[in-house]
Formats: C-alpha cells, structure tokens, sequence
C-alpha cells in the first residue's frame, strides 16, 4: 500500500542540478532509509518532501493528495510530521508547550477564544496538556515537561523533536539526521526509540542519516543517492553488500583488513610543544574540565576521545585561549600562554579549528585563505593549499557557505597550514561528512605530520582517530582518564574493529558510529560510563583508595570478567 | 482568576492615584496609560512574536486622527470613535504585516522605519491629506460625548483617564491570557523558529498579519483616545521619534512582558513632565536646567545600562529576582514554590 509517491522529482539551484528525476515509493508502516554520500542530495529530496522548497520538475503525491506546491503546514494537515536535524525546538517554551503547539495548530481554536479563554478553549486546553504528558511519558520525558525546551542537552532534544512530531498525530515521521551528534550509545537507544514508536503511534517513517548502523538496524527498506541521481535501492542487506554502494559511500578503497595498522608511531623526541598541566574551565556556574594534563611533543599527533560532554571541546577552548581557565597551567612553546588572548596564541603558532570550522560564509575560497596573516604579518599566497586540496583551486571562487560540509572543512584546514603552525587543534574534523570525505581528511592530518606540523584532535570517530594518532587521551567525565599510544589503543582487544557498513552487527555490538565501524562494548561503557549510581560509587571509591582513574579500574574489572 | 483579581486591583489602584494632582499631572496619567498601549503592543509583537517594528507610533497616530475625523468631522460618539480609530489601525497593520511575511530583522525594521518617516512627513503633514489630519491646526474635539455624556477634555480629564484605565486592563488581561493559550503558543512558536512553526501546522501567513494587524489596533486604541485627552490632534506626538522612543522603552522595560508596557507608559509620559517642572532651580548656588532634551539622553544611557545589567529588561529581571528570592524562602520554610 504505497503512502508517498516521488515522481521524477528534479531541483536545480543555479546551474547545479540537486535532485535528477528521482522517484521513490514508501509503503504504509514502513521505515524508508534515505542515504548518500555528502552532496549526494539526500536533504534537498527531503525538503521537497517536507516542503520547504518545490521541486522544478515531478511530483510528490501523499495518499490522494497532490502535494508538489502546498505550503508545510497544508502537510502538517494532512498527517506529514518532520524533524529537523539542526534542533529547531522552541527554546524559550517548555517541552510540553512545544508539544502543544502543533496539536492546538490542528485544531479549531481561534486567538479570540483563547484570549478570553472560553469554556471550549479551556477545555481543550486541559486535553491537549494530557495528550502531551501521555507522548513524553512514552518518549521517557516526562520528567522534562515544565523545563524550557533550550535548557536541555542536545540528545534530550533530540527526543523532544521526535515528541514533538508525535504531537501532531502524523501518519509519515519525516527524521533529518535524528543521530547527527549522537554518541554510539545514545545511536542505539535512538534505533530501539525508533521502533517503539511505529508500534506505539502506527507511523510511516522516511529517515536520511549518515550513520549506517542506525540505517541499517532501523529500516526496512533503503534509498542511495548520489550526486542527485537514484544509485540503488533494496532491503539493508542487499544495500550494504551492492559493489555500487560501496564504491560510492566508501570510495574506492572499500574494505580494509582488520587489524590493519597503517603507521606505527615513533616515538617524538625533544620537549613538549604543549604542556598542559591540572586545567580546569567551564561556563557560568558549570565547571567542566578539571585536572586535565596533557602533552603534545612536536610534530606529533594526539587525538582526545570519549564521550559527548566529556569536556573534550572545553579543553580545546581552554588551550586556545577562547575561554578562560579557572585553573592549572598551560605552556605553549615553552612560553606560559595561560590567560593569554586567543590572537597571541594563534601568532605563537597554534591554531585552533573549532567546531563548525569558524569560517565566514559569504567570502570566496581564496579571500579566505588570503586573509591568512602569517606571522611576518603580511598577505599570504593561498597556492600550496591549493596543491594540497585540489578541489579547492576550482572553486576558488565560490562562496564558503555554499560549499558541502566537506569542502568547508577542508577550507578551515587549508587555512591553518597556510598560517604555518607548530600545532593545530581540530575539534570534530568529521562532524556530519560522509567517510569518504573523512577518509580524505584524515589523509591531510598525516600530510600535516609529514611536514612536522603536531596536531590535537577531537574526534568521535573513535577509530579513524586512533589510526592516525601518535598517542590518546580518553576523557571521562570532564578529565582525562587514560591515556597511552594510539597502537595500544587501537590493538587492544577491547577495541575489536568491525568491519563496514554494519555487517558485524550482533545484539551486543551495537555501538558502532558514523564511518562503519564498530567499537567494542566495553569501551563504550568506558567512554561513556552508564552504570547505575551505586556501581559507580563503589567504583570511585576503589578507584580513590587505589589512587587511580575510575577509568583504569573499569577497564580492570572489565578484563576480569572477559577472562572469566 | 488571580489575574482578574489582579488586574481588578490594579485598576482600583491606579484610578486613584492622579486624584490629587493638578490638571498637568492628571493629563500625564491619561497620556501614560495611551503610551502603555503603544508598548503594550510591542509586547505582542515583538515579546510574543518576535517581528520588529519603528512604526507603532504611526498606528497609534492613525487612530487618534481617525478618532478626531469621527469626532469632528462627523459628530460621532466617542465610543464611534474609538472603534472607527481601531480598525483603521488594524486594516494598516495587516497591510504593513505583508512585507513582514517575507522580511525579518534589520530589513523589516527598516521597512517600518520608512512606514513611519512617511506617514511623519507626509500623510500627518501635507495638505493632501487635510480631509483627515484636519490642516495644520488639528481637529479640535471639545465637544465630545461618550455614552451621551458631555466629555470636555479640560473638565473631564479624569473620566477619560479611568475610561483608558479600564480598557487598558481588560486588553493587558487578554494579553496575559494570550501569552498562555493555543494561539499564544503558535505566535510564541514563530518567535522561536518560524521554520519549525510553518511544518508544525502553524499558518505563517495568516498569525504573522494577525499580529501585526492586532498589534496596530493595540497602539491604535490608545492612540484614539489623544483627541479626548488633549484636546485636539496635532503630528507631533506620533512623528517618528515616539516610534523609536517605544521600541527603546518597550526594550528597556522588558519587551516579553505586559506590566513592563503599563511601566514604560508612566516612565514615558512622566518622566519628560517631571524634568520639564522640576528641572530647573539652583543648587549649592548654581543654577542648573534640564530640560526635556535630558530624558533622551537619559533613556539612551539607561538602554545601554539595561542590555548590560538586566537584559530580560527591567520588569523581566526584577520579576526573575523577585521569583528567585520567593522560591528560596520558601525552600527555607520547608514549603515547595513553583516557579513559573
């Protein structure tokens, strides 16, 4: 029983052509998978749907209705809910009002009535609020009602959009990216979510995402898009095994051995580039990191990684000089750049990309990189990056803000070698890049270690930043808990590679996060350490009497029961 | 039901406060409660919806000359009046509101801007529109009736005040209720993401012209009382810089707020008089003069202190303090205080 039908469905913007004729069928009580490489026109299809732009070209039919021009709320009408992947809640209202709204919206209350608050709008006031309490308690929200939907962390938010949706009683759930910055766990409570609530509200559902594991667990039925063109289509299995798809999604180099270990480390000698010692920093009245100590020699690749909010990015800011620390000591070159203003440590050599990439999105590719004063002070010339990225010389031209994600990062690291830096920090290189592009730029940080340039990274991808790195820290709960070479890391048994595109899923090894691969269990429990209060009492305790990391005996306690 | 207690005695309150005063200051009283319209509907537009406008005090003009037109021209009854003034305030704020459908921010502010440059320099002041600003004198409206009463603007001046008085708090009420019900929700929603607001079934389109449309006729009302109050018509209290004298209040005293407009409106009409009487003398042997020149001054630098120091605005932040410190004592007594 087909609910929506694309029908050669074509956009252009400019010269460029989007979406080429694309046709796609969703059934009653299916969940539809759109998925593409970045660029591939994944969000442009998924707008047409939801109507925030019209197709040039085709048609759009849900059930009887021709929807190709009505406006998105004719859509909310007609039972289309979405989400969106940049959380668009009503930040200043609270969860159950964000709930509210769509349902008054679809009723037939006026501003007149509401105003003088007549019997009828009290009482559907009363009704709507019940209806509300009985989604979130459902979603697991309940207790976040009366909170102000902008207070609440963006995995909460998450949720709330997919409540909020709920509202609106829709037969289609249109989901943009619902796991874009999720960690592993929270991709997986998200998939079994996902099917409770097709059980629960009897919805259709059309999910784009880049994070294969959820695509592959949650949905019956796959779309692949690539560059605007319908490249397959079948059930998950039949996707992940298609050559074509793995050509496309993963470039060429499709599959890699596991255990395969690219560069061995050598050990960097001379003193530390970057010395910092007990910092600590926050926001308000929130500290976030305290005790870190870290160390970055030269030319030496360090990636950080664990957990959302594990105070990996406050670190970077920290260093940066972008927000103050309240602690500790950080040493730059052999000079104390504590407290310094983030303009002189960038002009001691230390750059910081953050997270976004801080580009100016209405200046040209080679403006951009023009306005790179190195530190003599004057203009510099922006062709060695050109060499470097290739793609970027043709589009020297074009604005920032209309290149694809990856083509932005890339800017943002152009930028930072042409500055000629001792040390570039990189907080989320791969936020939201399909792994081609992020294979490509985990190429340029081994390009930037070649010419001796030492890099910090912050990555989610957990794998992809172990095989570049020299060394890791593993931060936990604002501090870093462990560290050791990124080999180590990377070989220990813990750590058991996956292979692509989710074709190792088993019950337990769920967590596997964007670029396919998969991260042992047990270091996700590290990584982002849920365990119920009292366990992590008795935990810290020991870990206090023994003088270590709750970390280090977490990873003890779990190395015992493996042997058992 | 608190909120009808609460605006019945607010009513009772401030109906009498001017009583002892002379006719400048009860004149002040009534031009208060007409100013606390103008910021009353700010609070809609900007508090609730999020839309910007530098033209309130031309919706608010629109309904007073209307109101003079009815009055004067044609002999009407008050009440005629104000109603006419109403929905002439209101059929301009739809039609100003359908540049807003595309328009947000800078670019709709200065829209609005050049709304009111135009209706400042030209309808309120050219000979074209004499028909309805009444030339360059004005309407004089000193024979007005209300309900078939005599309502003389220098003898009844406090009738005129408890009349805006009470209308003021029957609209301040249903803003209040506004705020909290389905459709205040959906305005609230286009404030926060218009996006999300427009695939959650809210009709942008048609909330956006209804605010704005209801905005106008807010500013209007009161507006359509000035000939009552004053006497007669004249541009100058509705020209561009009341305008942008609202937004800069309307933002110092909290722009999410209802009471903040009734405080914006006493600081606004107020204020000026007090440094007009009060403001010249000598002190320790100098003789000094602030003149009414201080008050912009004045509101310049309490902006700037504001957006510093209390940037929910003034009613905002204290209201939050107040909220916190009652929440805290009742956490002392053991009692557990919501804190809407």
């Amino acid at each position: 029983m087909t609910m929506l039908r694309v029908r050669d469905a074509t956009v252009r913007f400019g010269g460029i052509v989007a979406l080429d004729g694309i046709s796609l069928d969703l059934n009653r009580g299916e969940i539809l998978g759109l998925i593409g490489p970045n660029g591939a026109g994944k969000t442009t299809l998924f707008n047409c749907i939801s109507g925030v732009i019209r197709p040039d070209h085709g048609s759009i039919l849900f059930e009887t209705n021709d929807l190709t021009y009505a406006p998105p709320h004719e859509r909310a009408r007609l039972g289309i809910a979405r989400t969106f992947q940049n959380l668009q809640l009503w930040g200043s209202m609270t969860v159950e009002e964000n709930l509210m709204v769509p349902m008054d919206a679809l009723g037939r209350r006026n501003t007149f009535s509401d105003a003088l608050y007549l019997p009828f709008s009290a009482y559907a006031e009363r009704a709507s609020s019940e209806r509300a309490r009985a989604i979130l308690h459902v979603l697991d929200l309940g207790r976040y009602a009366r909170t102000p939907a902008g207070d609440l962390p963006a995995g909460i938010q998450r949720r709330v959009e997919i409540a909020r949706a709920l509202a609106m009683r829709p037969r289609l759930l249109l989901l943009d990216e619902p796991a874009a910055g999720l960690d592993a766990q929270e991709t997986a409570h998200l998939a079994d979510l996902l099917h409770a609530v097709r059980e629960r509200f009897h919805v259709s559902m059309l999910l784009v995402d880049h994070d294969m594991s959820l695509v592959m667990r949650v949905c019956d039925f796959v779309y692949v898009l690539d560059f605007g063109k319908l490249l397959a289509h079948g059930r998950p299995a039949a996707i992940r095994d298609d050559p074509k798809v793995i050509a496309a999604y993963l470039g060429e180099e499709s599959k890699k051995p596991a255990g395969d270990v690219a560069t061995v480390a050598t050990p960097r000698e001379g003193p530390p580039l970057l010395e910092v010692d007990r910092l600590a920093a926050g926001y308000g009245g929130l500290e976030v990191i305290r005790d870190v100590t870290l160390s970055v020699r030269p030319g030496e690749v360090v990636a950080c990684i664990g957990a959302n909010g594990a105070g990996k990015t406050t670190t970077l800011r920290a260093i940066s000089g972008m927000i103050h620390a309240r602690g500790g000591k950080v040493t730059f070159a052999g000079k104390d750049v504590t407290g310094s203003s983030a303009e002189r440590i960038t002009k001691l050599g230390l750059v910081h990309i953050p997270e976004g990439r801080g580009l100016f999105p209405t200046i040209s590719v080679e403006d951009t990189l023009r306005l790179v004063s190195n530190t003599a002070g004057h203009e510099v010339d922006p062709a060695p990056a050109f060499d470097l990225f290739p793609k970027l010389r043709q589009r020297r031209r074009q604005l920032v803000g209309t290149l694809s994600g990856g083509e932005q990062q890339m800017v943002a690291l152009a930028r930072a070698i042409l500055s000629q830096p001792r040390l570039v920090m990189i907080d989320e290189m791969s936020q939201g890049l399909a792994p081609t592009v992020v294979r490509q730029l985990f190429d340029i940080v081994r390009v930037f270690r070649e010419q001796g340039i030492a890099v910090l990274l912050v990555e989610q991808f957990v794998e992809s930043a172990l095989d570049v790195a020299d060394r890791a820290y593993v931060f936990e709960h604002g501090t870093n808990a462990l560290s050791g070479p990124a080999v180590e890391l990377r070989n220990d048994r813990k750590l058991v590679t996956g292979s692509y595109l989710g074709t190792a899923v088993d019950a337990t090894a769920i967590a596997a996060n964007g670029n396919g691969h998969h991260i042992d269990p047990a270091l996700m429990e590290i990584l982002s350490v849920r365990v119920p209060a009292k366990v992590k009492r008795a935990l810290e305790e020991r870990a206090e009497n023994e003088g270590r990391p709750a970390g280090a005996v977490v990873v003890e306690l779990l190395g015992k029961v493996e042997d058992q | 039901m608190f909120r009808v207690l609460a605006a019945l005695v607010a009513f009772t309150v401030l109906a009498r406060i001017p009583v002892g005063f002379d006719v400048g200051f009860k004149f002040d009283a009534a031009l208060a409660v007409i100013w606390a319209f103008g910021l009353l509907s700010l609070v809609l537009l900007t508090g609730y919806v999020g839309q910007i406008s530098l033209c309130q005090a031309t919706f608010a003009g629109v309904g007073a000359y209307t109101a003079g037109l009815m009055v004067a021209g044609f002999h009407a009854d008050y009440l005629v009046a104000v109603v006419a003034g109403v929905a002439a305030a209101f059929v301009l704020g739809v039609i100003v509101g359908i540049p807003a459908l595309r328009l947000r921010g800078i670019t709709l502010a200065i829209v609005t801007l050049g709304i009111a440059l135009v209706f400042d320099r030209y309808v309120f002041q050219d000979h074209a529109f004499e028909w309805f600003t009444g030339g360059t004198a004005g309407w004089r409206v000193d024979q007005a009736t209300m309900f078939g009463l005599q309502m003389d603007s220098s003898k009844h001046l406090m009738a005129a005040y408890i009349v805006l008085l009470a209308l003021f708090c029957v609209v301040a009420l249903l803003m209040v209720n506004l705020h909290d019900s389905g459709a205040g929700r959906r305005l609230r929603a286009i404030r926060d993401s218009e996006l999300a607001a427009a695939t959650m079934g809210v009709n942008l389109t048609r909330y956006k012209l209804l605010a704005f449309g209801m905005s106008a006729a807010i500013a209007g009302l009161g507006g359509s009382f000035y000939p009552l109050v004053a006497g007669s018509v004249s541009p100058q209290p509705f020209w561009l810089f009341t305008s942008l004298q609202f937004a800069a209040i309307a933002v110092l005293m909290g722009v999410r707020y209802v009471p903040a407009a009734a405080l914006g409106g006493v600081f606004m009409a107020v204020v000026p008089d007090v440094l007009t009487r009060f403001g010249h003398g000598t002190f320790m042997g100098r003789a000094y003069d602030i003149s009414y020149d201080w008050f912009q001054i004045a509101v310049g630098v309490l902006l700037i202190v504001q957006l510093i120091a209390l940037p929910d605005g003034v009613w905002g932040d204290l209201r939050a303090r107040a909220l916190h410190a009652w929440s805290a004592a009742g956490a002392l007594g053991g009692r557990k205080v919501k804190v809407a």
